[in-house]
């Protein structure tokens, strides 16, 4: 780990524990991660993004960093109003752009009605618009904040190309990496301390194998999220996107369902900390594509490579 | 955070085109023709032609030193050929055992007339090894071990028997794991004997698997007798040895890519229906970040860690992936298994054989107890 990606960790992990406000995180220069340092920003890659969204995840952070982290990113010469108000991501996008205008509608927006402005991807074009005329206010199974933004004949910039559903995976992707590390962390604690029998649990060894699991697909998450970095910073990540997806959609099916069943009841109430993790993995499943979603592109990709071809891929890919 | 598994993705290997190009300019050369179902599962597929070839081309024994016909070469390009192989079906199972873990373990323990007898030939790929070490009474319990080898005057006398040895049948010399000490226990009194199968008073007999194949055995030892030089390692060292041995065994790319060509199959064969377009993607995504924690685990060896809980992850995450590619595609591929396509035989022949997938090498229990105590459950 660079020295710099080192002290960004360290930093956020004394922040984000401590439900920073979306000004603290933004003082401390987070939105702002992956924006070049001419641009007044941090200037760090994907893979600094990476750990930080990890611990986002871990801690179970309440903001929507990883979506600002993006839509910051992506327009190359647009300015961020550092009103207060957090810039949003907007992957499903219906309505009509013309002339430097939209109407339509944004579905399934992180955080919409807290955004200054969102950058909203309208069949490939980035677009940058304003706070939206109407917020319908929606929320996801973890509740936050998930709104659908109106627009009727707003201001509209195209600031660009991309694809905001496969960068909004990657967020997810690492976030769950570190949610599910620490849905592992707690489980572990708990079936040492939890007694039943006359021993704690982590002696039965029904429960260590299940464990061994759920440690497997933490481990297989963690691997598709910090390959998927890697490539891209390598320039292009058409294939780890998917890949990436899918693995981790896989791996909190797999995984939540172990961290729930090792913790009996406790772990269904409120008070205990395990819901934080599990109801937001779960959710994160939905977001910027599912699997049948990335599965019918990481499919079609593979088909048309062929059989041979898709090995040559993966190899040529991996070496880069 | 319980970081069982903390390694970064291996970085790049310089120079890796090239010897990708190179190895698969000697696949498209050297690949014998055949049935598909060869394709599958191939280390288990023995070719001693192929071995011949291989060797010669400079591919086996690949990091071993030059003057035991090895090659010097880094132990992540040796990986970079495996998982050539592998992906593309190639017959390795005559050579996979003493390139994998005879050779190195001889490197390790052996003494110098061990590795001038046997390295030359094993890296030539003429010369197989097999692995010694289940019994009837010891499976999963290895310490179970009552197979004996006796002292007598300038050497060893064994009696026992061992089983599901594969490919006994065609390997040159066995890496016995043997009761050396009489009346020990357990782990204690273990020695490791390499013994060459064509010494009098060894029996081997096939043991037919379910699809009717001959690839393992069991070997009954009548008072052999071998000379003090068969002994590999320290006396009564053999359970450490053998800790290290199963080590080099769990994290290789043959732990996931058993199924590999049925998904190549499937790949070719699935044209625009979408049902099967996604069944492909799953797969996909699961082969990519197998390959990446397989790799990972294979540069932190290289780099002379010991990287046991990461290995046995592989293991069995690679094993459960080997075995629902056939079940996966089964559920949606609207075919006959009649065996009247590549695709279908090959279909038919891994839903038969993966059940094996998670016991050789280790169970999938056995691993688990491995990744609990790395997660200090036990
Ligand atoms: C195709 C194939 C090739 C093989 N080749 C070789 C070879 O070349 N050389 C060689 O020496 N061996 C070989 N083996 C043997 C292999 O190593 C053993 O099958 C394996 O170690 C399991 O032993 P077992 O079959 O006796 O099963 P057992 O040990 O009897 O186990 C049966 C079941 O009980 C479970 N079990 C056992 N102990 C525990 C425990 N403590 N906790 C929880 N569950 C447990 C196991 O996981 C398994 O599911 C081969 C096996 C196969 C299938």
């Amino acid at each position: 780990m660079s020295e710099m990606r080192a002290q960004l960790v360290a930093t956020a992990e004394a922040l984000f524990p401590t439900a920073p406000d979306w000004l603290a995180l933004a003082d401390a220069g987070f939105p702002f991660l992956l924006v070049s340092e001419r641009q007044g920003g941090f200037g760090g890659d994907w893979g600094d993004a990476e750990a930080i969204l990890r611990v986002a995840g871990a801690t179970a952070l309440a903001q929507p960093i990883g979506e600002a982290m993006v839509a910051l990113a992506l327009p190359e010469n647009a300015r961020w109003p550092h009103d207060g108000r957090l810039p949003a991501l907007a992957a499903q996008v219906e309505g009509v752009v013309s002339a430097d205008r939209f109407t339509g509608v944004l579905a399934a927006v992180p955080w919409g009605r807290a955004a200054g402005q969102v950058l909203a991807d309208c069949n490939g074009r980035l677009l940058l618009l304003p706070a939206a005329d109407h917020v319908a206010e929606g929320s996801s199974p973890a509740g936050e904040p998930r709104d659908t933004l109106h627009y009727a004949d707003a201001p509209a910039q195209c600031v660009g190309h991309g694809e905001l559903k496969a960068m909004g995976a990657f967020v997810r992707v690492a976030q769950s990496a570190g949610a599910l590390a620490a849905a592992l962390d707690l489980a572990v604690a708990h079936v040492n301390t939890r007694v039943q029998f006359g021993k704690p649990l982590a002696r039965l060894q029904a429960v260590q194998q299940a464990l061994a699991v759920l440690a497997s697909e933490a481990a297989a998450l963690g691997m598709a999220s910090a390959a998927l970095a890697r490539a891209l910073d390598a320039g292009d990540a058409s294939f780890e996107i998917p890949a990436a997806k899918l693995r981790a959609n896989l791996a909190i099916t797999r995984g939540v369902a172990i961290a729930h069943q090792v913790h009996g009841a406790i772990g269904f109430t409120r008070d205990y900390p395990l819901h934080p993790f599990t109801r937001r993995l779960m959710g994160w499943r939905s977001d910027f594509g599912n699997d049948a979603f990335w599965a019918d592109r990481l499919g079609t990709l593979a088909v048309t490579a062929g059989g041979a071809g898709l090995w040559a891929d993966i190899t040529r890919r991996g070496d880069r | 955070m319980t970081a069982v598994f903390a390694l970064p993705p291996a970085p790049p290997l310089a120079g890796a085109a090239a010897l990708r190009a190179a190895i698969r300019g000697f696949l498209a050369a050297h690949l014998p023709p055949g049935d598909a179902t060869r394709r599958a599962n191939s280390w288990s597929v023995a070719d001693a032609d192929f071995s011949r070839a291989l060797g010669a081309a400079g591919y086996i024994g690949m990091v071993w030193p030059r003057e035991y016909g090895g090659h010097e070469r880094p132990a992540l390009e040796r990986y970079l050929v495996l998982e050539e192989l592998l992906a593309a079906g190639a017959p390795v199972g005559a050579h996979w055992i003493a390139d994998r873990q005879t050779g190195p373990l001889l490197l390790r323990y052996g003494t110098e007339a061990q590795r001038r007898k046997y390295l030359p030939g094993m890296a030539a790929g003429t010369l197989f090894a097999c692995i010694g070490l289940s019994e009837p009474g010891a499976g999963s319990d290895l310490a179970g071990v009552r197979s004996r080898a006796e002292k007598i005057p300038g050497g060893w006398r064994i009696n026992g028997q061992k089983l599901w040895t594969s490919g006994a049948h065609r390997a040159h010399a066995m890496l016995a794991l043997l009761r050396s000490e009489a009346g020990s226990e357990r782990g204690a009194g273990l020695s490791q004997f390499l013994i060459d199968l064509d010494t009098p008073g060894i029996t081997i007999r096939p043991v037919i698997d379910l699809t009717g194949a001959h690839d393992f055995n069991e070997v009954f030892f009548d008072d052999v007798l071998v000379g003090d030089e068969a002994l590999v390692g320290a006396e009564g060292n053999g359970w450490a040895q053998v800790t290290a041995e199963l080590a080099l065994e769990r994290s290789g790319p043959e732990r996931y890519l058993s199924s590999h060509a049925l998904l190549v199959a499937l790949i070719d064969a699935a044209g625009d229906n979408p049902v099967l377009r996604a069944t492909i993607g799953q797969l996909t995504a699961e082969l990519w970040t197998l390959r990446q924690m397989s790799l990972a685990t294979a540069a932190k060896l290289a780099g002379g860690e010991d990287p046991v809980v990461e290995a046995a992850i592989v293991k069995d995450l690679g094993n459960d992936f080997e075995q629902r590619v056939p079940q996966l595609i089964q559920a949606v591929l609207d075919a006959d298994l009649d065996g009247s396509t590549d695709l279908v035989r090959l279909l038919a022949h891994l839903l038969q054989v993966s059940p094996s997938f998670s016991l050789r090498g280790g169970t999938r229990e056995i691993l688990r107890g491995i990744i609990a105590r790395g997660l200090g459950l036990r």
